[in-house]
């Protein structure tokens, strides 16, 4: 148990006396009623085996920040960083600003934000491994590093920046709200340090001394609607109209007098003025992603294609079938595919533990893709392997497990789109994900199968093969074009982080941007044209290139886009630490090279085969199968 | 688990297996902070943590205490003595006794070819107390210049001077503690949260539970200014006025204490004479501040029943900061508010050690407040320490600040830094560089080997840090707290009191002297010569100190033999009527015309430059900058400029610019804030290479402390790229 010092001073002490039945949100403040099997339980902590004391253990508890209060002095995410042994690049809790008014009627709002331990854990539920567990005990939502596999998708859908993902460890860690503390009746460490007397801690929805309000709402603060996180504020200072932020975020809070909140709007920071922005578009951390998801839908797409081509009749598709043909077709999807997930696997920040992205089917998006995509790629290697032998019988299997494939690939790609749906995005928490990954699927697929055929067969009688796919290429373009349309209409409107990522795409990227949209509407036009004109001598294969160019070229810059421009419902940061614009400044000039900065770069991280083998050797048959159980049923 | 996996390790939270907790004083600012480190079984210090007992802190640390424990393997240490021949040649490692042999001997050949005062020492406000007693034993003592001080010059010479002036003695008369009792206070260029933040929380709990008026005198709107009831946004360097001014109003509406005026202070007539001229209409004309804001803080101040005035730099640095420290006095005297709690004066010192320098180190006279100006002072000390009493000089020589000029012109040759940086510290750099390349021989004695000044050294003696030795620092409210070690000093580092032993045993004047080895046996000397002094520690001892927590002086040897317990805080000076420090107990009330010498913006020049602190470092960063956790708030400089301003110029958040003033330039990243005027710019003072390329810091005539606040810049666009690089190489540590 964590001592408790003989004079250690009053105000660290919990203090919760009489508590709520419900929080405002309907849920129950008690967690595990008494006689529940969860209660009585060890949390365990560095292996000690004791149980806390605390009346209220089963409670769900929550901070409380006395906005009017803090001062920014950063003690409370000192003393997180100092009992958590961080360096200087990770922080649990981190203290950001908002600031409005004219000198001298001028203020500072310091916001110091760690992780709500939320009723709806978006973490937990998004975690691919399972690593994250919401406890009966105070209601902690705690995150074991040593399970994560640091693909970094719940740092994505906290709206709040909670977890964090350490680039160089490669795995993500957060704020333990102090639960070794909490056992002994302490309140944590960030509360116990505050030097404004700003921040304090207790059973939700309960109000410290001294203070009378728990609102959910202050400048700079996402909507609480997302994940109901456990934070109650107070502010009863007035604040300016306007309230800026000071990192690069183009992003201020302006005031709803109807609603009297504060809400989102563009700050254009960075002017009007359109760029290329070529460098960091194309080599961004994200674009592993960029890769895997255009192979994977293309792949699906083309191979879908092939399949269901045969069974829906798709004219001129059964030029596809002669062997040389189909098998050159195969081997190139299947390098295509094995590029996307090699890409998608050496970007964990633990690629050795790629096999723990299932553990979620439960609740993860991200495990339902991966366990579709990996299904579809199993598929389709077992349909080469098998197709190449050329009998009846594994003709016949070939066919199953190419179906398989199929229906597994459609699901896969389902999934990947909803995995984006994240409501703390919201330039992606819209539509166009869909009509993006679709459309891709069709055109990239057709475009993968045109390919191939031009190469290995004769323009000359593939004419129905070539206008058949070209109409399907035209179709996907469409759609995505549609999608984009609508979605710049939204965005531009949005009331959001998404009407900053519109003003980003439209300036700091605006040229990339209305190239991709040039390259787009050149190839619909192109693909159009093809449909009706088909593919003639060596016009016939100049015009095929250009398209080539054009779509891929349109698809690349389209999908970097989506990666580089989205903007998360994060807290404000500060004008150097946790502020996107420094770190990007401090990497560019080498500042980030000593770590005293408390900047460090994007890594790419070994894959450890002896680990893998370790865990091989360390668990039984039997522990396998107990895993998958658990991850499969009850 | 309500969900989550089936199966869970245990949960793991980071444990840094302390086998030991250390008692210490913080040894950043003069707050006094009592803090433990903790230890792991290797002895390697790994935690901190505030003592939850001490009076002071109350369990609570600031951002730099919660990571001291990082200091002591920072990078940068010095590891063994370094010496060479000439600037331009590299260092080489060396042992001890060659080293010290050398320095004694050339301390010797320059006093005896230029004589005796031609070699300076200048000190710090860091070291241990007994460490500052030892050394001006030998430099007083042995050495025997006139021209030693402590860089104490910079951050606290006007509230020293200011104290002199009034009260006939240094020596801050308040507490934290009144904060409990006031119904009024008044910060003046003070911004606690981001210099003290612990004593900031110390009021803040006093304002909690009894709500008292803050008035915060600021140009700019500071954390504290935010949060205050009244923000007076004085124009830069006018602070007398407004103190005059305020003094107009009180004393022609007759709200002065006439019973406590009488009872304690001299020099009414004169006083107020002088403030017939400041009336507020006129006064509100200098100083910025409307004539009927003037008058209601006025009231405000004099008719609440207690009220107190805190100041900082804003106060002492500046060319009337001795001036504005006897204003606060001067308004505190007449409304009867000093001895008294919650009425009282309270300058927040800065560095750990401050006022133990000021008490101890004899650098502006002899140990314990005791003047060369005074026969019979002279007469004690030298009896005392069994050496001629003529040795001494009979005034004091000259401060930190003149030091340098003297150097230029020829009159010093020879020079001894402790724990101080004057390359970043200094205004003036470019001025400071063509100094320091000028002299024979530079001695830098300091923790870490890249400390700037050991560009233009000759020998560099690596010291001991902090809690690897041990000894007392008071702080702010003259409070007697312990830092015992925590562990064996870094490499081949020594203490610093060693290191002071072992120069003295190098001169034959020594032999005539006793230089005790350990501190408690220094702290004995000190707590003789301290009888019936004002700071008088005669009944305290190292374990009584650690027990208590720190102890507030005076505590006498006569209150411990009559059983009288050391109070826990609350300990104030000047309580009785007419037992301030002149010959006849009474206060001076000083008139303060205002003389208005501050290089202020034109045409050229347009801003006014203010510079300050920020949290999370300390003074120039050779500790807090090598502490990710400190550093990573603000790694490279910064400027707030006010966005109108910027925009006029084409400057852009979050890009460099170049500030230029008749001195050199600097280069920092513009941050657009309406924190400051159109009209002024702030930079912090904590980076090398920075602020003080631009500063003028005129001194202050009393306190030859530099005016930092006050200069004018320009501002101009720069490349980018060019910028960046600039900056960053000025990082290199």
């Amino acid at each position: 148990m964590h001592e408790v010092r003989s004079d250690e001073p009053k105000y660290a002490f919990l203090w919760d006396k009489e508590t709520k039945q419900k929080n405002r949100y309907g849920e129950d403040i008690e967690l595990a009623t008494e006689g529940s099997e969860l209660h009585g339980h060890s949390l365990n902590i560095n292996g000690d085996e004791d149980i806390g004391d605390n009346p209220n253990r089963y409670k769900q508890h929550g901070f409380y920040f006395n906005a009017d209060n803090c001062i920014g002095c950063h003690a409370c995410e000192s003393a997180c960083s100092e009992k958590n042994d961080n360096p200087a690049h990770i922080a649990f809790r981190s203290v950001g600003y908002v600031e409005g008014g004219t000198y001298p009627d001028y203020q500072r709002l310091n916001i110091s934000m760690a992780c709500n331990h939320c009723d709806d854990p978006v973490c937990l539920t998004g975690c691919p491994t399972r690593a994250y567990t919401k406890f009966a005990e105070y209601g902690a939502v705690l995150q074991d590093p040593d399970i994560c596999f640091g693909c970094g998708y719940c740092t994505w859908v906290c709206p709040y920046n909670a977890p964090q993902l350490d680039p160089i460890k490669g795995q993500v860690t957060k704020c333990n709200m102090c639960v070794d503390r909490l056992e002994v009746g302490l309140k944590p460490s960030c509360v116990a340090a505050c030097l404004g007397n700003a921040l304090d801690f207790g059973v939700v929805e309960n109000i410290p001394e001294g203070h009378d309000q728990a609102i959910t709402d202050i400048p700079g603060f996402p909507t609480p609607d997302i994940t109901h996180p456990n934070i109650r504020f107070q502010q009863k200072r007035q604040s300016h109209r306007e309230m800026t932020r000071t990192d690069s975020m183009p992003l201020k809070y302006h005031k709803d007098d109807a609603e009297g909140i504060y809400k989102p709007v563009v700050d254009e920071k960075a002017g009007k003025e359109k760029h290329w922005n070529f460098k960091k578009l194309l080599t961004s951390h994200e674009s592993a992603h960029v890769i895997f998801t255009l192979a994977t839908q293309a792949t699906v797409g083309a191979f879908s294609l092939f399949m269901l081509g045969s069974i829906i009749d798709v004219p001129g598709m059964q030029l596809m079938q002669a062997y040389p043909v189909m098998m050159t077709f195969l081997v190139v999807l299947t390098a295509v595919c094995s590029v996307g997930l090699f890409k998608l696997n050496m970007h964990l920040g633990k690629p050795h533990r790629f096999y723990r992205g299932f553990n979620n089917l439960k609740l993860s998006p991200v495990s339902r893709e991966i366990a579709g995509v990996s299904l579809f790629y199993g598929g389709l290697l077992g349909y080469v392997v098998l197709i190449a032998l050329a009998m009846p019988l594994t003709d016949f299997i070939a066919g199953i497990s190419g179906m398989v494939a199929v229906l597994s690939g459609v699901v896969g790609l389902y999934y990947m789109y909803r995995l984006y749906r994240i409501p703390a995005r919201p330039f992606w928490d819209h539509g166009q994900t869909g009509t993006a990954f679709f459309g891709t699927m069709l055109s990239l697929g057709s475009l993968l199968t045109l390919l191939v055929a031009a190469v290995m067969l004769p323009l000359q009688g593939s004419e129905a093969l070539v206008s058949a796919l070209a109409m399907m290429m035209s179709l996907g373009l469409l759609i995505e074009g549609v999608g984009h349309v609508l979605h710049a209409r939204d965005m531009k409107a949005a009331d959001n982080e998404g009407g900053a990522s519109y003003y980003r795409q439209t300036t700091q990227y605006g040229k990339s941007f209305w190239l991709r949209n040039g390259l787009l509407l050149l190839s619909y036009v192109l693909a159009t044209t093809i449909v009706f004109t088909g593919l003639q001598g060596v016009a016939g294969y100049v015009m095929l290139a250009m398209l080539a160019v054009a779509m891929i070229t349109a698809a690349v810059f389209s999908r970097s886009l989506f990666f580089v421009l989205v903007i998360p419902t994060t807290m404000p940061g500060a004008f150097f630490w946790k502020n996107e614009g420094f770190v990007e400044h401090a990497r560019e000039t080498g500042l980030a090279d000593a770590p005293q900065h408390g900047v460090v770069y994007e890594q790419h991280h070994a894959f450890k085969v002896d680990e893998i083998v370790d865990t091989i050797k360390e668990n039984s048959l039997q522990d396998i199968v107990e895993h998958a159980k658990g991850i499969l049923g009850r | 688990m309500l969900f989550g996996r089936d199966k869970k390790n245990p949960i793991s939270i980071a444990d840094k297996k302390v086998d030991k907790w250390t008692y210490s004083t913080c040894g950043y600012c003069s707050t006094g902070c009592s803090i433990e480190i903790g230890t792991n079984k290797e002895g390697k210090p790994v935690a901190s943590r505030g003592v939850g007992g001490a009076d002071v802190n109350r369990g609570k640390l600031c951002v730099k205490g919660i990571f001291e424990h990082e200091i002591f393997e920072a990078e940068g240490r010095g590891e063994k003595p370094l010496i060479r021949n000439s600037m331009h040649e590299g260092y080489e490692m060396e042992e001890w006794d060659p080293v010290l042999d050398k320095m004694a001997a050339e301390i010797k050949r320059i006093q005896t070819t230029y004589g005796r005062d031609s070699f300076a020492i200048v000190s710090t406000g860091q070291l241990l107390t007994e460490e500052f007693y030892t050394l001006g034993k030998l430099t007083r003592g042995v050495i025997g210049t006139n021209n030693y001080d402590g860089n104490t010059t910079l951050c606290m010479a006007s509230a020293v001077s200011g104290y002199k002036r009034s009260f006939g003695s240094d020596g801050p008369p308040g507490c934290y503690e009144d904060f409990d009792h006031t119904d009024c206070l008044m910060a003046w260029g003070s911004n606690l949260p981001e210099q003290h933040p612990i004593i900031y929380w110390r009021m803040k709990e006093a304002q909690e539970k009894r709500d008292f008026p803050l008035i915060v005198v600021d140009p700019r709107v500071t954390m504290l200014a935010q949060n205050a009831d009244i923000h007076l946004a004085v124009t830069p360097g006018t602070d007398v006025v407004l103190q005059n001014a305020m003094m107009h109003v009180i004393l022609s509406e007759g709200l002065e204490d006439r019973e406590y005026i009488e009872a304690n202070t001299n020099g009414y007539e004169q006083l107020e004479k002088e403030v017939q001229k400041y009336d507020p209409a006129s006064a509100s004309k200098i100083c910025g501040i409307d004539e009927d804001t003037i008058r209601m803080v006025a009231r405000l101040y004099a008719k609440s029943n207690r009220a107190m005035s805190i100041w900082t730099m804003g106060i002492n640095q500046s060319t009337h900061g001795s001036d504005g420290v006897v204003g606060i006095n001067n308004l505190n005297l007449i409304t009867g508010n000093i001895g008294k709690p919650g009425g009282t004066s309270l300058s927040i010192t800065g560095q750990c050690n401050a006022m133990g320098t000021r008490e101890w180190s004899s650098c502006s006279g002899l140990p314990g407040y005791r003047a060369l100006e005074k026969a019979e002072d002279r007469e004690e000390i030298a009896k005392f320490w069994g050496i001629d009493p003529e040795f001494f000089p009979k005034q004091r020589g000259m401060a930190q600040t003149d030091i340098f000029p003297a150097i230029e012109t020829g009159e010093i040759k020879g020079l001894w830094l402790i724990a101080t940086n004057p390359m970043t510290s200094m205004p003036n750099t470019a001025r400071m560089r063509k100094t320091l390349e000028k002299l024979e021989f530079l001695v830098v004695q300091d923790s870490y080997a890249d400390v700037e000044t050991t560009e233009y050294a000759h020998v560099f003696l690596p010291a001991a840090t902090w809690a690897e030795k041990e000894g007392v620092f008071t702080n702010t409210e003259r409070r007697v707290n312990i830092t015992r070690q925590v562990k064996q000093p870094h490499a081949d580092c020594r203490s610093d009191l060693q290191i002071f032993n072992d120069v003295a045993k190098r001169f034959e004047q020594s032999k005539k002297i006793k230089f005790p080895e350990k501190p408690a046996q220094v702290f004995e000397e000190m707590k003789t010569l301290s009888k019936g002094r004002l700071c008088d520690i005669s009944g305290m001892s190292h374990d009584l100190i650690e027990d208590k927590r720190g102890i507030q002086w005076p505590y006498t040897e006569k209150q411990k033999k009559k059983g009288e317990r050391p109070v826990s805080g609350g300990n104030r000076l000047y309580t009785e009527p007419g037992t301030f420090r002149f010959a006849d107990g009474m206060a001076k009330l000083i008139p303060l015309p205002f003389i208005d010498n501050n290089e202020v913006p034109d045409e050229h020049y347009p801003f006014w430059m203010n510079s300050g602190r920020l949290v999370e470092h300390f003074h120039t960063r050779t500790k807090t900058g090598k502490v990710g956790n400190n550093n990573k708030f603000s790694p490279v400089p910064f400027m707030e400029i006010n966005p109108d301003a910027a925009h006029e110029m084409g400057i852009q958040h979050s890009t460099y610019v170049r500030v230029v003033s008749r001195r050199g330039d600097a280069v920092v990243l513009a941050m657009l804030t309406h924190r400051v005027p159109k009209n002024m710019v702030f930079i912090p003072f904590h980076y090398f290479d920075c602020v003080n390329r631009l500063t003028l810091g005129l001194l202050d005539p009393y306190s030859r402390q530099p005016a930092f606040k006050q200069c004018s810049v320009r501002i101009e666009v720069t490349d980018q790229e060019e910028a960046a690089r600039l900056s960053k190489e000025s990082r290199d540590y």
